[in-house]
């Protein structure tokens, strides 16, 4: 994670994201699927085939490509299909779009009450026997049961989770690295999965992005940074007000 | 003159003189700023070297002088709600934190009877202008203790004239020991853990003593705190002297 200023000076944090040997395993219909829309598969950062199996190595070997550590699905329109093999750029996304970004939370194991759902306890003292992180009562009298989906403690952490609408303020070519506002969820160096943002404020926020991807043997020659219109780069003078 | 042979002396050219290049000796000692230095950790270097280009393109642009903790600093930056929409501060710089574009440092003074401290990002692009005023290093590497320390130790004058220096010299290790308020402080600053050598303590012996209980001995030999820079800091310094030419 890193800083960022604006022009008008104000400081935001943001997450590097890195985009490493993505590439386009598989197409599904939506016959074959059965949902609303074509599922693409899309695969992210080369492994070593010993750990994988025979099944997964398959379509691996149709599309051509290295076998991948993390396969995802994303629903596509007819016109975004793209042919299995293509590979996947950073420069896909654009800055000033807004981004969902999955990933699995840090898992924490098997926690108490308080730190899995910010129960408060109970007092340190003033009589309280074996009693300071315990959940106290768990249903009601009338109930004479306990409901489905009660919080207590158990396995934290080790889910999927979304951060959604961050906006992306810029993005390196050379690198393939996508800053993303704010934090995601994982761990440093963790595989995320990252969507253009499903929420309704930010439906009509994708002016002209590239479609259905950016091809990097196309005509289209990109600078090695691209900035939002906010960001101070570091190029320009310090920034004054008048 | 007649030699022990009995033949004319052999000539003897005279001693040929010590050349101490002063250039040479210049060159050899160079400062790279500490939050060049990356951390220990699992981030991976190409975040460093993404930052570090950031870092040099701000450094190109503004200069970032050579200071360390102990300097008197004077710092203007830009504020929308002041009279002519910018703001100087001067004050020692007590610390120096953060890695990389984050990285900050702490000057003190104290105004009118009132301690003050601000804490300035290095690469904040409102800062307009960072002169060393007075090139002091201290004893130590945190002035933090001078929260506790009698107040005339953090006064300096705001219009203070920047104190003319020769390049290329060594900075000066000013080696004054500092005299304290009363305790309580806000820290325990007469224990090991702070390792500070700039106080002079008027305790009695009997609690520098019990200090000395809290002392980790063990702390100095323990390998798996060893961080090595010495490697690091060359390629970085070379990294960052070749792109600040540019």
């Amino acid at each position: 994670m890193m800083p960022i200023w604006t022009k008008s000076g104000k400081k935001h944090a943001v997450t590097l994201l890195k985009v490493q040997d993505c590439h386009v395993l598989k197409y599904i219909s939506k016959e074959e699927s059965g949902g609303k829309t074509s599922k693409l598969l899309v695969g992210g950062k080369n492994a070593s085939p010993f750990s994988k199996s025979e099944s997964a190595m398959e379509i691996f070997k149709e599309a051509g490509v290295p076998p991948k550590q993390k396969v995802t699905m994303f629903n596509v329109t007819d016109d975004a299909i793209i042919k299995p093999g293509t590979p996947l750029y950073a420069a896909h996304f654009r800055p000033g779009q807004f981004v969902d970004v999955t990933a699995k939370t840090i898992g924490k194991g098997f926690q108490g009450v308080m730190k899995r759902w910010g129960f408060k306890g109970q007092p340190a003292s003033h009589g309280q026997t074996k009693t300071h992180r315990r959940p106290g009562a768990i249903s009601t009298n009338k109930a004479a049961k306990v409901y489905r989906g009660k919080k207590m403690p158990g396995k934290m952490g080790n889910i999927y989770r979304t951060s959604m609408g961050l906006k992306v303020w810029r993005i390196n070519t050379k690198h393939d690295i996508i800053y993303v506002n704010g934090s995601v969820p994982g761990h440093t160096n963790c595989l995320v999965k990252v969507k253009d943002s499903k929420l309704p404020t930010y439906k009509d926020c994708n002016k002209n992005p590239p479609f259905p991807t950016f091809f990097a043997d196309g005509d289209e020659e990109l600078p090695e940074d691209l900035y939002d219109e906010e960001i101070f780069q570091f190029t320009d003078p310090s920034v004054t007000y008048t | 003159r007649v030699s022990s042979d009995g033949k004319p002396e052999k000539f003897q050219p005279p001693p040929k003189p010590v050349i101490i290049d002063k250039q040479k000796q210049r060159e050899e000692r160079r400062f790279l700023s500490p939050e060049f230095i990356p951390p220990r950790g699992r981030t991976d270097p190409l975040k460093f070297y993404i930052e570090r280009k950031d870092m040099i393109q701000r450094r190109k642009v503004f200069n970032i002088p050579e200071f360390y903790v102990g300097h008197i600093l004077a710092v203007t930056t830009a504020d929308p709600y002041a009279n002519e929409k910018a703001n100087r501060f001067v004050g020692i710089c007590i610390q120096r934190g953060g890695k990389g574009l984050g990285a900050t440092f702490v000057l003190r003074n104290v105004i009118e009877d009132q301690g003050v401290e601000i804490c300035y990002e290095l690469y904040n692009p409102r800062i307009q202008a960072i002169e060393v005023l007075k090139l002091e290093k201290r004893l130590d590497d945190n002035l933090m203790y001078l929260r506790d320390a009698l107040p005339e130790y953090s006064t300096f004058d705001v219009n203070m004239k920047p104190v003319s220096r020769l390049d290329h010299e060594e900075v000066p290790v000013n080696k004054l020991q500092v005299r304290m308020k009363p305790k309580p402080w806000s820290k325990r600053w007469e224990r090991p853990k702070y390792n500070i050598k700039g106080i002079k303590f008027d305790l009695p012996e009997k609690k520098m003593k019990e200090a000395q209980k809290w002392s980790q001995p063990w702390l100095e030999f323990d390998m798996l705190r060893e961080y090595d820079t010495s490697k690091i800091e060359n390629k970085i310094w070379k990294e960052v002297s070749e792109g600040l030419k540019n």
